[in-house]
């Protein structure tokens, strides 16, 4: 079913719609919310806070084509005030303890998620913008056309911002890891 | 090239999407700076990283996404629009008039108010006797074409047949 039939469907208050709804765009809304605050249960909250607001307002919504776009800069926004209200408070990222008794190579699933822990506390060190822009490309794998639509931003920024959070966050990624061997050593 | 220069088309470069003169000059830079070359195999590792950031949407999260439909009751929009900005400057309004016209801190304003007060009460006073009259010549005008008596004037004479019964009725008793 496409998006407009599913919008359509959303506002006359078909709950099969809203699932639908849900499946197609959670993963996206979550995982722009998680790398832009680090913490999972943040993220849950406000991923729930935007599908409530989307769903609260989804009646006013008119050009269903550009669904995409009003939820991405919906999302935008809002991760962007949380952040202006609690970034004092974000510092520090929670490691995922959680390794499975199944898995083929304990040790090797703990370096990944202690890497991965790593990047995503580097990452909070980037404009919010800068951060948002990689995430879109290089988490959710956006193309720069689909990023330039959807946010409104000329695609010449979107690219230079881009490479600009890379650049800033290869930077960091080295730097912790010189400091951490030099911390080793 | 400087490195300034190279830094912004590295992830052009990296994504080869360099026209050939540009990416021609990015790799005799790369040769012959290490920083440059040493940043871009730092970038091409994290453009391979990133995508392990990359999350499921957690079994309780999706549950609670889809019960917003169930749980939330959809805000209707307000059949009145009244923006809070309105409010908010009718009240200040309202409040600084009060203040004005009941005490004498600024005396100019509240010689104008109350001067503005009592034009109004004159306006009034004027509109009341204009509706009297507009009163008077529709009783006038029901009473000449219809032959219906105005209701005040209905009520006296009920009244008045009312205590000429009992007046009556006093004189038979005794």
């Amino acid at each position: 079913m496409e998006i407009v039939e599913i919008i359509r469907r959303c506002k006359s208050g078909e709950n099969e719609a809203w699932k639908m709804m849900i499946h197609s765009y959670s993963k996206a809304i979550y995982n722009i919310a998680l790398n832009f605050i680090a913490d999972r249960d943040e993220a849950a909250d406000i991923t729930q806070e935007i599908f409530v607001k989307v769903y609260n307002n989804i009646a006013k919504f008119k050009e269903e084509g550009n669904f995409t776009s009003w939820l991405l800069m919906l999302s935008r926004n809002y991760c962007i005030d949380y952040w202006r209200k609690h970034k004092k408070h974000m510092h520090k990222v929670e490691m995922d303890d959680t390794i499975h008794a199944d898995a083929p190579n304990p040790e090797e699933v703990q370096v990944k998620q202690s890497e991965i822990a790593r990047l995503r506390e580097k990452m909070l060190q980037l404009d919010p913008d800068l951060r948002l822009f990689l995430t879109m490309k290089d988490i959710e794998d956006l193309s720069y056309e689909e990023i330039a639509d959807h946010l409104k931003v000329p695609i010449g920024t979107v690219k230079s911002r881009i490479n600009r959070a890379r650049i800033k966050l290869a930077q960091l990624v080295v730097q912790a890891g010189s400091e951490h061997g030099m911390s080793r050593n | 090239m400087e490195c300034r220069e190279i830094e912004e088309l590295l992830s052009a470069y990296i994504e080869g999407k360099l026209a050939a003169v540009p990416r021609r000059a990015v790799d005799a830079h790369m040769l012959a700076c290490p920083t440059c070359a040493g940043l871009r195999d730092s970038l091409i590792q994290l453009i391979c990283d990133l995508p392990d950031l990359h999350e499921e949407v957690p079994f309780f999260l999706q549950n609670r996404l889809l019960q917003i439909s169930e749980r939330t009751e959809r805000r209707r929009p307000h059949p009145f629009f009244f923006p809070k900005w309105v409010a908010a400057t009718v009240g200040t309004l309202i409040l600084f008039l009060n203040l004005f016209y009941f005490t004498n801190i600024f005396p100019l304003a509240n010689r104008g108010l109350h001067s503005a007060v009592s034009k109004v009460e004159q306006l009034i006073a004027k509109t009341d006797g204009f509706l009297e009259k507009i009163k008077e010549s529709k009783d006038m005008l029901l009473y000449t074409f219809f032959n219906k008596k105005p209701a005040e004037e209905k009520i006296n004479e009920e009244k008045k047949g009312i205590s000429l019964k009992a007046i009556e009725q006093g004189g038979k008793n005794g």
